[in-house]
């Protein structure tokens, strides 16, 4: 192949970004603690010493659910977007952005998560159904 | 992470691993703070509990999932310890069902993988924000403390086929006196390393003895049933002197006596079957009993005509017995568990105890 030596010296590179990027991970504290990541991958089987491993599942763990919670603000904006285009009047009290099922389960969707709503029961039908808060 | 996948894991958490376990009661809460930053960080004000739990949930099988498929590549690869492409794979393989850089291409190297510049270009764009708490290790795991063997006690072992690298016994008061009770001889044995031990289970073995004099007494008179209100009853009567000066039984209690030999005959054999298991096992020591039991046996399976026979045949023994069964129901009440603590003066009682007896009979 005539890209091998080409990509020999893409490799060259790579593990020095690699290797970089590894020991700034030992700078990092991720926002998920490393004994959580530790339990939970020691429970599946997984054993390793290094450290840098653990600290790199966590920021893994950390950026998916950054980027789920992330599309669920987007979604809560839109949606919130679209209640103040019909009701004006209630443009101030939805204007909290708050994570809901809703919002979660449409965002997990586009990750290949399938989230149901609990169901309920409930007295009469109209209990916990927000007119406000509901698209349909 | 397609859903036949996320099925499939789900069925294998459901089975092999419990998310919900009491156990992980700790982790989640952990996750749950966890989550509740993450959101915070990318700008939400508020959220709702349960999809905090999802969130939370989904953050720990994540993690989980990640460890199992790099252990499983490391162990495809030989190794027991997963290295860095081990969860570079894994990382692929859960980011497959989105998509990533460079998935299409078939001879990539791991290094240079899309998954990882990503990871690589977040960590470089966000601003993180460590944890609200200070997690300290878990699970805690308690360390056994070892009793440690005679030897490194310094001790001998009470016995010579007991080696030395044996653990230790415990402290001989923990357990001797539990098995006095039930077992004379060991405490015995044991108790000779005290003399105060040796002393309590000398009198605890004696008033055992006493009392199987007694139950074996018993047995004989009741025909090998143990009923304590019943004994109690006769034993006034016999107080009070020879059955045959006394007066005749009453109509209800002679029925009460004699109403197993009514019975058809398969009944009365079952009868005198359960009857006589315990009282053959402890009046076989005792041969001086057995005839009469023998006697009572065929009294009881015989037919109507073999009711006044049963009669005859059991008054005699009972009389004959009176002797020996009022000495040691006389002491019964010293041997109530509420006077044990009352040692000292035991002796002292069951003398003067006696000695009314014997006033008393004569």
């Amino acid at each position: 192949m005539n890209h091998n030596p080409q990509s020999s010296d893409g490799k060259h590179d790579d593990d020095s970004a690699l290797s970089d990027f590894l020991a700034s991970l030992m700078d990092y504290t991720p926002t998920i603690p490393d004994e959580l990541v530790e339990h939970y991958l020691s429970k599946s089987g997984f054993q390793s010493p290094d450290v840098r491993l653990i600290r790199l599942v966590a920021v893994a763990t950390q950026k998916f659910v950054a980027e789920v919670a992330s599309d669920a603000l987007m979604h809560c904006k839109a949606r919130q977007a679209a209640v103040v285009k019909d009701k004006r009047d209630k443009q101030q009290k939805d204007k909290r952005l708050i994570l809901t099922m809703d919002d979660l389960s449409k965002s997990l969707r586009e990750y290949g998560v399938n989230v149901k709503h609990q169901e309920y029961f409930a007295d009469s039908p109209s209990t916990g159904i927000d007119p406000a808060s509901r698209e349909e | 992470m397609n859903n036949g996948c996320l099925e499939q894991r789900k069925k294998e958490g459901s089975k092999s691993f419990k998310f919900g376990s009491k156990s992980d009661d700790f982790a989640l809460a952990i996750a749950k703070v966890a989550a509740a930053q993450v959101c915070d960080s990318v700008g939400f004000q508020g959220f709702h509990l349960s999809a905090l739990e999802t969130l939370s949930d989904i953050i720990v099988r994540y993690i989980f999932s990640i460890g199992k498929s790099a252990n499983l590549s490391a162990n495809l690869g030989g190794r027991v310890e997963a290295n860095l492409f081990d969860i570079i794979h894994g990382l692929e393989e859960l980011g497959s069902g989105l998509g990533f850089a460079g998935a299409s291409d078939v001879d990539r190297c791991v290094v240079n993988s899309g998954i990882v510049r990503d990871i690589i270009h977040f960590v470089g764009d966000a601003d993180f924000v460590p944890f609200a708490y200070d997690v300290p290790r878990f699970p805690v795991v308690k360390e056994l403390k070892e009793i440690g063997s005679f030897r490194e006690k310094g001790e001998d072992p009470p016995g010579e086929h007991i080696p030395s690298w044996l653990p230790a016994f415990p402290v001989p008061e923990t357990y001797a006196t539990r098995s006095s009770v039930e077992n004379e001889p060991m405490s015995v044995s044991i108790g000779k390393e005290t003399e105060s031990v040796l002393a309590s289970v000398e009198r605890k073995t004696k008033r055992s003895l006493l009392n199987l004099q007694l139950r074996i007494a018993n047995n004989e008179y009741e025909g090998g049933s143990l009923h304590g209100v019943e004994n109690a009853s006769r034993a006034r009567e016999d107080f009070e002197g020879n059955p045959y000066l006394a007066a005749p039984l009453h109509s209800g209690e002679k029925d009460v006596e004699v109403s197993p030999v009514v019975l058809p005959a398969k009944l009365s054999n079952e009868v005198t079957l359960r009857n006589s298991v315990p009282g053959n096992a402890i009046v076989g020591n005792n041969e001086t009993f057995a005839s009469a039991i023998d006697a009572m046996k065929s009294g009881l399976c015989d037919s109507n005509n073999g009711k006044k026979k049963l009669l005859s045949t059991q008054r005699p023994t009972l009389r004959f017995k009176i002797g020996i069964r009022k000495k040691s129901l006389g002491t019964v009440p010293d041997f109530n568990p509420r006077n044990e603590d009352l040692e000292k003066d035991d002796k002292k009682r069951r003398v003067e105890t006696i000695l009314k007896e014997s006033i008393q009979s004569s």
